[in-house]
């Protein structure tokens, strides 16, 4: 699927027509996403009636698996790409919903705890990348790239990061489909590896949440463990994204300081245009379940809401990977990015150790 | 495919909002829906 590496781009057109073009990918999405859950169902039950012992796939897993087999299977016609494409859409949404399913107290808690995890992350991966690249003789914006891809937030930081940096469309794609490459393998690896360890939800959530950089990958992963390790590693991820504003600002300056790139006049309105905004409706969802803005029922309602929005989600994580299309992209930031991210996932791992050793997680 | 934070819906009347923005509108709607009992009891 070429989208799975293409830059977005904003439809034209009258809206209502823009809005008929998302239907049938949307619908494929659901479709996908809710056969995962039926299929999580009946395994079950028909392993259960035949006395079989057979381990529990969660819908997640099933609905990016389906959508990984249609999407390196057959060819996707091209009216279903916008449809598509809005995975990340009910991402967020099914994030901002989340928020109810937070009391503030625990965000403050263990968003204080990620924050300073997060900060650690960050500039160890900054370091940890920029040397890869220059090891392996990358071009230098490319190598910014897969730094910013690999530190903040995966695909969304890469994209913000490129027009700050006056990147290259091919240094954009090649850094996205390793990041996305990167992400699919940490989907089934980053599970089974906890598993052997033993680690407790908290700990879990945390390390994908710090390790995995892309925020629809990282849910999921975080989902495919369990309900509760899901909801702690979206809050680690939503507090990567909130740094993405900073570390885009810092290679923005760096690169305008060589010449390469424009000069950002106004950095304020600069971070302010690069924050992802849905990280205050996560908050300030949060804070109205904090003020009894609603009954335990209501909450329970918003939180499977926000289930049914990341069943899409999940669904598009399948359908966008495409093995083919990653492997054209060639091998050198791949390598870089394998190499990184092996270094990056040992060692947010240790930090959640350690984490846990000192703070309890 | 991902969408920037900064990426952009356009909307007739030549204004935009950002994915994000649209995505915590909706969030809104919903939560506001839940809260009047507009949408009660959502299964899982």
């Amino acid at each position: 699927m070429a989208s799975s590496i293409s830059l977005p781009h904003v439809e034209s057109g009258h809206p209502l027509l823009n809005g008929l073009r998302l239907v049938p990918g949307v619908l494929l999405l659901a479709g996908i996403g809710y056969s995962g859950k039926i299929l999580e169902h009946s395994v079950n039950a028909y392993a259960k009636a035949h006395h079989w012992t057979f381990p529990n796939i969660e819908y997640v897993l099933w609905a990016i698996l389906i959508g990984l087999v249609i999407s390196n299977t057959v060819a996707i016609p091209r009216f279903f790409q916008p449809g598509i494409a809005t995975y990340e859409f009910w991402l967020k949404l099914g994030i901002v919903l989340l928020g109810a399913r937070f009391v503030l107290a625990d965000v403050l808690k263990l968003g204080s705890i990620s924050l300073g995890l997060v900060v650690i992350e960050i500039t160890l991966s900054l370091a940890l990348m920029t040397l890869l690249g220059r090891l392996f003789k990358l071009k230098p914006k490319l190598t910014s790239l897969l730094a910013i891809g690999s530190s903040v937030c995966g695909v969304s930081a890469i994209i913000a990061a490129k027009g700050a940096i006056d990147a290259d469309d091919e240094d954009s794609s090649f850094a996205i489909a390793a990041v996305l490459a990167l992400g699919a393998l940490a989907l089934f690896t980053f599970p089974a590896i906890a598993h052997g360890l033993h680690m407790n939800d908290v700990s879990y959530g945390m390390w994908a949440g710090l390790g995995i950089d892309n925020t629809a990958e990282a849910t999921a992963a975080g989902a495919l463990y369990s309900d509760a390790a899901g909801k702690v590693a979206v809050l680690a991820k939503t507090t990567r994204n909130a740094m993405i504003g900073f570390v885009v600002l810092a290679y923005a300056l760096y690169w305008a300081g060589r010449g390469q790139a424009e000069t950002v006049t106004n950095k304020a309105a600069f971070l302010w245009k690069k924050f992802p905004k849905f990280v205050l409706g996560f908050l300030f969802m949060s804070l109205l379940v904090g003020f009894h803005a609603f009954s335990k029922g209501q909450v329970a309602s918003l939180g499977n809401l926000s289930k049914w929005a990341f069943l899409l989600t999940f669904a598009g994580v399948g359908l966008r990977t495409n093995i083919r299309d990653m492997s054209k992209q060639g091998l050198r930031p791949f390598i870089v990015g394998f190499i990184g991210e092996i270094l990056i996932a040992c060692l947010t791992l240790g930090l959640v150790v350690g984490a846990n050793r000192m703070a309890g997680l | 495919m991902s969408t920037d934070t900064s990426t952009t819906t356009p909307s007739s009347k030549g204004t935009s909002l950002s994915l994000d923005a649209w995505a915590v509108i909706l969030a809104f709607l919903l939560a506001l829906a839940v809260r009047f009992d507009i949408l009660k009891n959502v299964p899982w």
